[in-house]
């Protein structure tokens, strides 16, 4: 048990290029923090910083009130669950459970009582005296986070362990390894680009972007406010939709239509709506955007009505009975708006 | 894939393609191999008039005869002393080129240079520097204290003929060890470095069993050559000597066939030789099919 605190953390390759800068996070005892980016964002060489597999150019990184920077990666009592699981081919799974504990000189009775204890959590007690390729990929996932649990460390580290899984396995492991977190209050980073997964098992969020935080937030935050047009595209799906506007003494108008918004701005803005805020309104009602519907995708629980809207593509979410026509008006509350500047931050 | 059969449709075709490869098969090992099999069971008298069937005798003689099994024991050490030095230094290399492959290009290329080098001109090469009048490894060893000579010494000899046997080999090694190790995916390498093993152990736990199907590959094939590709080396170094030390199967069948006439019994050892190679490529393909460890 232990917290992690990142300080003005930076790393620049031998090649120059720099991967990530100026990180600043405090991730509490027991919280389950996401890191969450598209690809190349950063997000595996943050992880594996932490882990001390590579090397920290700028800041520091501490667990508990212990600086790491120049400790080994064993010396810094982390596990680490990497994306292709990275079991040991030539061990069984128990001797792969145990070699962490075995390397530390653990006592006999306490590897096997451990072993079995994480054998008999993760429901892989059947196999351990198989090799690693008679497993199926979900059942190597299994061992992968049993070898990071009979460590007992203070903090676990998740390089996007679920995406080898099929999409069905896939969300089942990620309750399991939730409540599995949540029963051990181990500290947590997963590292992620799914934003479903990043949300799901979040306590908090950090979007990354070109190597530097974009937000920090819990998932609700970063869905209702995203700091940035970039957040607003990533988080949430589908994703919200942005239309240019102007603000003009209190009014927005977004092609013809016109609304009162109370906000001093003035000048051109990128206006967020998320699908679910948007409802079918009569042709000609103040502040409605007249669309033209292009097709209709059916979810089942829900229709998405995909349209263009003077040119921009806009996505709208109806209840899955609600009957859509070619020309429509849709409208939303002036509270579900997001405001983007020109530089795609954040307005209000 | 089945269809692809109906290219040849001529029956005769895929046989005459294939007939340089067989002709040149049958002439040079098959017809050589069936001479060696059937001399192996005459023997000639002194004058080389006379030609008697006398079925095993040449090999019932073979194995009572006490230089033959020194060769066969010399051969032994030999062959493991060379495979064990050439795999080692080769494994050595390897694994510093492993960590640092960016700027290994120059390096991996002067490995393998050796490799490139006839066994003969090696031995010759080796011969020089450990000559012990005119070569600068005595006059260093004088200054330690150490009287080096290999023409009087069967220590020294048998020394300097793994020396020069294995440096050739040290390439071949080394290129395989180094492909073994970028095989190896660096994850296993840092889960294990996590999982608080110190870089020996992660060596002796992760690195070599990972290893092991190239090493066993490469010892059979290591073993071979000592076996079969050596005769350069011996032949240029020490003749088989001093007092038999050095003279290895492949040598001695030269030696008692072709110095000492004895065609009989050289036929007979060529023969054990073939069988001892048949028999280590069988092993070889078995557990190369098979992957060992794991
Ligand atoms: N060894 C390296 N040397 C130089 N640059 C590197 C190295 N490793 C990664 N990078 C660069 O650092 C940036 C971040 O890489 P990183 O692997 O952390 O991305 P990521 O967010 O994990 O992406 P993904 O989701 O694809 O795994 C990338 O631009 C990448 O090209
Ligand atoms: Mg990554």
């Amino acid at each position: 048990m232990a917290t992690l605190t990142l300080e003005s953390l930076g790393k620049t390759y031998d090649s120059g290029a720099s991967a990530v800068s100026g990180i600043n996070i405090d991730v509490a005892d027991g919280e389950f923090l996401v890191l969450v980016g598209p690809s190349g964002c950063g997000k595996s060489t943050l992880l594996r910083m932490i882990a001390g597999l590579e090397t920290v150019t700028h800041g520091s990184i501490r667990i508990g009130p212990r600086e790491v920077n120049r400790l080994e990666p064993a010396d810094r009592d982390i596990a680490m669950v990497f994306q292709n699981y990275a079991l040991y081919p030539h061990m069984s799974v128990r001797e792969n459970l145990s070699y962490g504990l075995r390397n530390r000189r653990m006592a006999r009775a306490e590897i096997t009582r451990r072993v079995e204890e994480a054998a008999r959590i993760l429901e892989i007690g059947d196999f351990l005296e198989r090799k690693p390729r008679a497993l199926s990929g979900g059942q190597r996932q299994r061992v992968a986070m049993g070898r990071a649990i009979v460590r007992e460390p203070s903090v676990f580290l998740f390089d996007e362990p679920l995406s080898n899984l099929d999409a069905k396995l896939r969300v089942t492991m990620r309750g399991e390894i939730r409540n599995l977190q949540k029963r051990l209050g181990t500290t947590s980073v997963y590292v992620t680009h799914d934003q479903l997964e990043a949300m799901t098992l979040a306590d908090r969020l950090v979007v990354l972007r070109a190597g530097k935080v974009e937000q920090i937030g819990t998932p609700l935050e970063v869905y209702q406010r995203p700091a940035s047009t970039f957040v607003a595209e990533f988080i949430g799906s589908p994703a919200m939709n942005l239309l240019d506007g102007v603000m003009e003494h209190g009014r927005l108008a977004i092609g013809t239509a016109t609304m009162r918004l109370p906000d001093a701005h003035c000048g051109p803005v990128r206006v967020g709506v998320r699908a679910e805020d948007l409802r079918a309104v009569p042709g000609g009602t103040q502040g409605a955007l007249p669309v033209r519907l292009s097709y209709v995708e059916e979810l089942g629980s829900q229709r998405l009505g995909h349209f263009d809207c003077a040119g921009a593509r806009l996505i709208a979410a109806f209840p899955s009975g609600q009957g859509l026509s070619e020309e429509m008006a849709l409208m939303a509350d002036p509270e579900a708006l997001h405001l983007f500047g020109a530089d795609g931050m954040r307005l209000t | 894939m089945q269809n692809k059969r109906a290219i040849f449709g001529a029956k005769g075709l895929p046989y005459l393609l294939l007939a340089p490869q067989l002709i040149i098969t049958a002439i040079f090992f098959l017809w050589p191999a069936g001479q060696a099999i059937w001399q192996s069971f005459l023997r000639e008298d002194a004058f080389g008039i006379k030609t008697t069937f006398v079925a095993l005798e040449n090999y019932s003689r073979l194995f009572a005869d006490p230089s033959y099994l020194n060769a066969l024991k010399v051969t032994v050490v030999f062959a493991l002393s060379t495979a064990a030095l050439s795999m080692g230094v080769a494994l050595v290399l390897a694994l510093a080129v492993d960590r640092t492959l960016r700027s290994a290009r120059i390096y991996s290329t002067l490995l393998i240079w050796p490799y490139a080098v006839a066994p003969a001109v090696a031995g010759v090469l080796w011969w020089f520097m450990f000559n012990p009048t005119i070569g600068i490894l005595p006059y260093l060893l004088k200054g330690v204290g150490y009287g080096w000579n290999h023409a009087l010494d069967r220590g020294d000899a048998m020394t300097l003929v793994v020396i020069s046997a294995a440096w050739k080999q040290i390439s071949y090694n080394f290129l395989f060890f180094v492909a073994g190790l970028q095989a190896i995916p660096a994850s296993l390498r840092e889960a294990a470095a996590i999982d608080g093993a110190g870089p020996v152990r992660r060596f002796w736990t992760i690195t070599l069993p990972l290893l092991s199907p190239t090493t066993f590959f490469l010892l059979v094939v290591t073993i071979v050559y000592t076996m079969f590709d050596t005769f350069g080396v011996i032949d240029a170094i020490t003749e088989g000597g001093p007092a038999q030390s050095t003279n290895i199967l492949v040598y001695k069948v030269y030696q008692d066939g072709f110095v000492g006439l004895n065609l009989g019994s050289s036929a007979a050892q060529s023969v054990v030789l073939m069988g001892i190679v048949i028999v280590l490529t069988v092993i070889q393909f078995r557990f190369v099919e098979r992957r060992v460890n794991y």
